[in-house]
């Protein structure tokens, strides 16, 4: 009787002792609370190198999130070296470095990327073509007008937006019409 | 049915609308034409000479219509102050009210005669355009270029880093006279020695597009203006106007003189950054 409750008194200790032990680190993967990019950028690119990966669109989202509260054309750079720093670090391959970058920092399409040509291929999946550049466009919105201050790209981006619609619609009812 | 009902059904806002469109084209029509004057040949060959040649020969039918258009609807403009100076509206039992009527709806006639006149070849040329430029699209942007090469002909050389604002926003311009509008984009045209491919696929896709719109509206016109035709014929034993030919009268008035009044400014962007824009190497 006497003993009975020790295996329970254990089992307590050890929980106490995990909760004191957790009590002082961060909840893993947990996004950068600093409102400096370049402070940020540093939190994160630790978080990827201690197992967090997985959680880079969510990282990448904050520090966007970040640049927006401190807009200016150098962060267009910030961004860059860290893309670059992700892909030596193998975390991204070039490709989705790439892509990374010129969906929010570059007045052109990653939605227009493509090896055939436009009668076979863009045409028959225009509208979602289009979708996906709206989609984009967005995104740019946010890169080069609201994070670096770019209006020049940001308006020129928009102004291609409208071109490639344009464009698309000749040049798709052409196809359709010709042998 | 009277003849004053049938007339309002007929020639109403659906053949003021069929109307005013056909001419809105005329108006892309005279600013493509325009393109002939560039000096440099284009990488991309959207519009070889036979292209250029059939624009223009549309742009000069085009001008002819507008030249005849332009006298008779002086005269309607005329007739039709007179009409109203002389408070006929309401008064249309008058014999003087039914005289100026008559005279009006004869100017009227005269004008849908012109039109009838001159839209087969309008037709003629619209269609050969339409089909040239068809091909030259299929070919050069439709089978000859991924969707990223097409991107990369819009954006021209410079890689989007430039907006040029000298490239003519064609579509949806209106109310300026014809033959100001054909100058004001030959010069444009012409002062800009080095254009680049960016501008001739889009003034080829606009093109393009406002024919294969319009060759089927000219065919609806045609069809519409043998019955108004008619109609007005019928109407002239009656001596009244409509508020429908007024308005028809109204419309090309608009288009073949302008009205700036009616365009609303509409701000612009914000002013673009000029400092130098960073250069990421992960740029495409």
């Amino acid at each position: 009787m006497k003993y009975s409750r020790l295996p329970g008194l254990l089992a307590a200790v050890f929980f106490a002792l995990t909760l004191s032990a957790c009590a002082g680190k961060p909840p893993p993967c947990q996004g950068p609370q600093t409102r400096s990019l370049d402070g940020a950028v540093s939190v994160v690119q630790r978080s990827l190198n201690n197992g967090c990966a997985a959680h880079f669109e969510r990282l990448y989202d904050d520090l966007l999130t970040i640049a927006e509260g401190d807009p200016k054309p150098e962060n267009k750079r910030i961004f860059s070296e860290f893309l670059v720093w992700s892909a030596d670090q193998g975390l991204l391959s070039q490709r989705q470095a790439r892509d990374y970058y010129n969906r929010y920092f570059n007045v052109k399409f990653m939605a227009l990327q493509g090896d055939y040509n436009n009668c076979s291929h863009t045409c028959p999946r225009r509208d979602r073509v289009m979708r996906n550049m709206e989609r984009e466009l967005s995104d740019k919105e946010r890169g080069l007008l609201k994070i670096s201050l770019d209006n020049a790209g940001y308006y020129r981006a928009d102004e291609l937006y409208q071109e490639v619609e344009l464009v698309l619609e000749a040049t798709c009812t052409a196809c359709t019409a010709g042998p | 049915m009277n003849a004053r009902s049938i007339l309002a059904a007929c020639i109403g806002s659906r053949q003021y609308t069929l109307f005013v469109a056909a001419l809105g084209f005329l108006l892309t029509l005279i600013g493509a034409s325009a393109a002939d004057a560039r000096g440099n040949t284009p990488t991309i060959r959207l519009f070889p000479t036979t292209v250029v040649e059939d624009l223009r020969q549309t742009s000069n039918v085009a001008r002819e219509m507008e030249t005849g258009l332009q006298e008779v609807i002086g005269r309607l403009d005329q007739q039709q102050q007179l009409y109203l100076q002389s408070k006929c509206d309401g008064a249309e039992s008058d014999p003087g009210c039914q005289r100026l009527s008559r005279q009006l709806g004869a100017t009227y006639l005269e004008m849908l005669g012109i039109m009838e006149e001159r839209l087969p070849d309008m037709e003629h040329t619209v269609n050969n355009t339409r089909l040239s430029l068809e091909k030259r699209l299929r070919s050069e942007l439709g089978n000859k270029m991924t969707p990223w090469a097409l991107q990369e002909t819009l954006l021209g050389t410079d890689g989007g880093g430039n907006v040029d604002r000298t490239s003519p926003a064609m579509r949806g311009r209106s109310g300026m006279r014809l033959s100001e509008r054909f100058k004001q984009y030959y010069q444009l045209v012409a002062s800009s020695a080095s254009k680049s491919d960016q501008s001739l696929a889009v003034l080829a896709a606009d093109i393009y597009l406002d024919m294969d719109e319009t060759a089927e509206l000219i065919a609806r016109t045609r069809e519409e203006i043998a019955r108004a035709t008619l109609i007005e014929q019928l109407n002239q034993s009656f001596g009244t106007i409509t508020p429908e030919m007024m308005e028809v009268v109204g419309g090309v008035k608009s288009i073949l003189f302008g009205d700036e009044g009616d365009y609303a400014q509409i701000a612009g962007p914000p002013p673009a950054y000029v400092e130098e824009v960073y250069r990421s190497p992960l740029e495409n």
